[in-house]
C-alpha cells in the first residue's frame, strides 16, 4: 500500500523532472524511485494489513509478488539507457512516468482484496501498456500493434467486468473472502448459473492478459511491433501481475467450485503449451520467437496456478523471477545488437541472423545471451531449470499426469528454438562489430546473468523466502 | 400500466438494435444506436437505478455516440463505398459466424439470467427495507466512504490516459 502511494507520487515527480532540460537526470531518478518503492514494499514483510475497508491486503505473499515486479521494473529501467539521445522522438519523462504508474496497477493486482481493485489495477496496467506499445510513433508496426492491443484488450476487459458483475449478482459481494465463503456454501446446494458463468468470464479475462491460448493471438504482433524495451517490460511485469491475480482467485475465491473450472484450465494449459512451443519453432524473428516463448511460459505457470494448495505459490514466484530475469537479459542483448545493425539497414532487423558471429567480437553479450537462452529452455545450473523442476514436481505430487507429460515434452521442443540463437552467436559466420556498452548496461547484464546462475546453483537462497 | 411501458421500451430497444445491425447506411445505424441507448436508460429508471440511467445518457449518448458520428464525419473521404444519394455504406462480412456467435452468446446469457433469483439477492443484501426513491445519494455516500480507495485510484488511471493521449496526439516538430 505504501509503495502504491509512493509510486503514484514518483510518477508525477517524474513528469515534473521532464521540464528540466536535462535528460540525464531521469534515469538515476527513476532507478532511485523504484528502489524506494521496493524498500517500502519490503517494510511490510511479516505483517498482515487490510487497507481502506478491505480494499487491499498486504501479507508476505503480496510482498513477494510485488518485489518480483519491482525487481523486474528496476532491471528494465536500468537497460533503457534513458531512451537514447534522440531528443525529438523520445520523451523519457513520460515513458518513465507511465512505467511507474503501470507498476501501481500491477501491485494493485497483487494486493487486491476486492474485485473492484482488481479491475482498476488491471485497467491502469493495461492502459499504460497500450500507450507504451505505441510510443514509437514513426513506426507503422508499432502503431498497428498499439491499436490491435487496445481493441483486443478493451474487449477482454469488458468480459472480465461482465464476469465480476455476474459474480456480484450471484453472491452479493465484491470481497474475495466474502465470495470464497459464499461460493463454498453455494457449491453444496444449487448454485445459480450466474456464478459459474461469471467465474469463467473472469478467468477468460485474466487469461487474455497473460496471453494463454486460445486468447494469445494478439501477443506475437504486439510483442513484435512494440519497442523492444517495452516488450521486455510487458512480458515480465504484466505476466507476473496477471498470474498473481489468477492465483489469488483460483487458489482463494473460486476454490469452492474447483470441479467446474479445473478441467477447462487443464485443457487450456495443454493448448497453450502446444501452440506456444510448436509455433515458436517456425519463427524467423527472434522477437517473435520470444513472444511465443512467453505464451509457452504462461502455459507452465498455468500448470501450477491451477493448484488449490497454498505451497505452489513459491513455485509461481520462483518461476516468475527466473523467467523475468532471463527475458530481460535476452531483450537487452537483442536491443544493443539490433541498434548496431540498424545504422546500416533501413528497417530494424530482429531476426535470428543478427546474432551471427556475435561471439567473435562481443564475448560478454554472447555469454549473456547463452545463459538467458539456457535458463528459458530449462537447462540445469540455471534458474530456469529449477523453475521448471518445482512446477513439474508440484504437478506430479498433485497427480495430474496428462498435462505434466505434455509440459515435459513441450519443454524438450523449447530447447530446439532457444538453441537457434546460441548456434547463431557461436557457430555461424557473420560480422558484428565490437559493441561499446555503457557501464550501467554492462553491470545490469552481468547482474542478471549472475542472478540466473546463482539461482541455478542455489535455488533455496530465494525459494526459502517465498 | 407499468407492464405496458416496459413492453414499449423493450420493443423500442429490440427494433432499434435490429436496425443497427441490418442498416447498411452508417449514419442510420448510428442514430438507431441513439434510440437503443435511450431505451436502455429508460429501463434503468424503471429498475430504480436512476444514477445509472443518467450516467448511461451522459456517457453513451453524450459522449460515445457524438464521438462515433464525428469519427464517421472525419474519416469519410477517398475510396468509400457510396450510392447515388452519397450515403456512406458498409458491407457485412462473416455473416454466418457472426450470427452463430451471437446466437450462442444469447442462449448462454438467456439461460443464465432466466435462472437468476434477483429478488432473493436483493433481499439478501438489503433486507426487506424498501429502497428510497433516488439512488444518487446512496451512491455518493458509498463512493466517499467504503469505496473511497478505488474512487481515488481511478485518478491514476485517468492520469495515465491523459499523458498517453497527449503524447500520442502531439505533433512532431521536425517531420511535418
Amino acid at each position: 500500500m505504501n509503495s502504491i502511494i509512493a509510486l503514484s507520487l514518483f510518477g508525477i515527480a517524474n513528469l515534473f523532472l521532464g521540464f528540466l532540460n536535462n535528460r540525464k537526470i531521469l534515469l538515476p531518478a527513476t532507478l532511485a524511485f523504484v528502489l524506494v518503492a521496493l524498500g517500502l514494499n519490503l517494510a511490510d514483510w511479516n505483517q498482515e494489513y487490510l487497507w481502506f475497508n478491505n480494499m487491499l491486503r498486504t501479507n508476505n505473499l503480496s510482498v513477494n509478488f510485488a518485489s518480483v515486479i519491482l525487481v523486474a521494473t528496476f532491471l528494465v529501467v536500468a537497460v533503457s539507457r534513458g531512451f537514447g539521445d534522440d531528443e525529438e522522438h523520445t520523451h523519457p519523462a513520460e515513458y518513465y512516468a507511465i512505467m511507474l504508474f503501470s507498476v501501481v496497477g500491477a501491485i494493485m493486482m497483487v494486493t487486491f482484496e476486492n474485485l473492484i481493485m482488481l479491475f482498476v489495477g488491471l485497467e491502469i496496467l493495461s492502459v499504460s501498456m497500450y500507450i507504451l506499445t505505441g510510443t514509437d510513433k514513426r513506426n507503422l508496426r508499432s502503431n498497428e500493434a498499439a491499436l490491435k492491443y487496445f481493441l483486443m484488450g478493451a474487449f477482454a476487459t469488458g468480459i472480465l467486468l461482465f464476469g465480476i458483475a455476474l459474480i456480484y449478482g450471484a453472491t452479493g459481494s465484491f470481497n474475495i473472502h466474502g465470495i470464497e465463503a459464499l461460493v463454498l456454501t453455494a457449491a453444496g446446494g444449487s448454485a445459480p448459473a450466474l456464478l459459474y458463468i461469471g467465474i469463467v468470464m473472469v478467468i477468460i479475462g485474466l487469461l487474455f492478459k497473460v496471453s494463454a491460448a486460445p486468447f494469445h493471438f494478439w501477443t506475437p504482433d504486439v510483442y513484435e511491433g512494440a519497442p523492444a524495451i517495452f516488450t521486455a517490460f510487458m512480458s515480465t511485469v504484466v505476466k507476473t501481475a496477471g498470474f498473481a491475480a489468477l492465483f489469488r482467485l483460483l487458489g482463494g475465491a473460486f476454490t469452492g467450485v474447483y470441479g467446474t473450472w479445473i478441467y477447462i484450465l487443464y485443457f487450456l494449459t495443454m493448448l497453450t503449451l502446444i501452440i506456444g512451443n510448436i509455433t515458436a519453432v517456425y519463427q524467423q524473428s527472434f522477437k517473435r520467437m520470444l513472444a511465443y516463448s512467453s505464451i509457452s511460459h504462461a502455459g507452465y505457470l498455468m500448470l501450477t496456478a491451477t493448484a488449490k494448495v497454498a505451497h505452489t505459490q513459491s513455485s509461481i514466484l520462483f518461476y516468475s523471477l527466473a523467467y523475468s530475469v532471463a527475458t530481460i537479459s535476452a531483450f537487452a542483448v537483442l536491443m544493443v545488437v539490433a541498434e548496431t545493425k540498424e545504422s546500416n539497414a533501413e528497417k530494424t532487423n530482429e531476426n535470428f541472423d543478427i546474432f551471427n558471429g556475435l561471439a567473435k567480437n562481443n564475448p560478454l553479450l554472447a555469454f549473456v545471451l547463452t545463459v538467458s537462452m539456457l535458463s528459458l529452455a530449462g537447462i540445469p545450473l540455471t534458474a530456469g531449470f529449477w523453475g521448471k523442476f518445482f512446477i513439474f514436481s508440484d504437478a506430479f505430487q498433485r497427480g495430474i499426469v496428462v498435462p505434466l507429460v505434455v509440459a515435459v515434452l513441450m519443454s524438450a521442443v523449447g530447447i530446439y528454438y532457444y538453441f537457434k540463437a546460441i548456434i547463431s552467436a557461436y557457430f555461424k559466420e557473420g560480422d558484428v562489430p565490437a559493441i561499446e556498452l555503457k557501464p550501467i548496461y554492462k553491470i545490469t547484464l552481468i547482474v542478471t546473468t549472475l542472478l540466473t546462475i546463482v539461482l541455478g546453483i542455489a535455488p533455496d537462497l530465494v525459494k526459502s523466502i517465498f | 400500466m407499468i407492464n405496458f411501458i416496459f413492453l414499449f421500451f423493450f420493443l423500442l430497444i429490440a427494433i432499434s438494435a435490429i436496425v443497427v445491425l441490418w442498416s447498411r447506411n452508417v449514419l442510420y445505424s448510428a442514430f438507431s444506436l441513439l434510440v437503443t441507448f435511450l431505451g436502455i436508460s429508460a429501463l434503468y429508471v424503471m429498475a430504480g437505478a436512476d444514477f445509472v440511467a443518467v450516467t448511461q445518457i451522459l456517457i453513451y449518448v453524450g459522449g460515445i455516440l457524438v464521438l462515433l458520428i464525428f469519427g464517421v464525419m472525419l474519416t469519410n473521404k477517398g475510396d468509400r463505398k457510396t450510392d447515388d444519394k452519397n450515403d456512406i455504406l458498409t458491407e457485412s462480412r462473416n455473416r454466418f459466424w457472426g450470427i452463430l456467435v451471437a446466437m450462442g452468446l444469447f442462449t448462454l446469457l438467456f439461460y443464465t439470467f432466466s435462472g437468476a433469483d434477483f429478488a432473493g439477492i436483493h433481499r439478501q443484501n438489503f433486507g426487506d427495507n424498501e429502497q428510497s426513491l433516488s439512488s444518487v445519494k446512496g451512491v455518493g455516500v458509498q463512493l466517499m466512504t467504503e469505496f473511497v480507495l478505488p474512487f481515488e485510484i481511478t485518478g491514476i488511471l485517468l492520469m495515465v490516459a491523459l499523458i498517453g493521449s497527449a503524447y500520442l496526439a502531439s505533433s512532431r516538430k521536425s517531420d511535418d
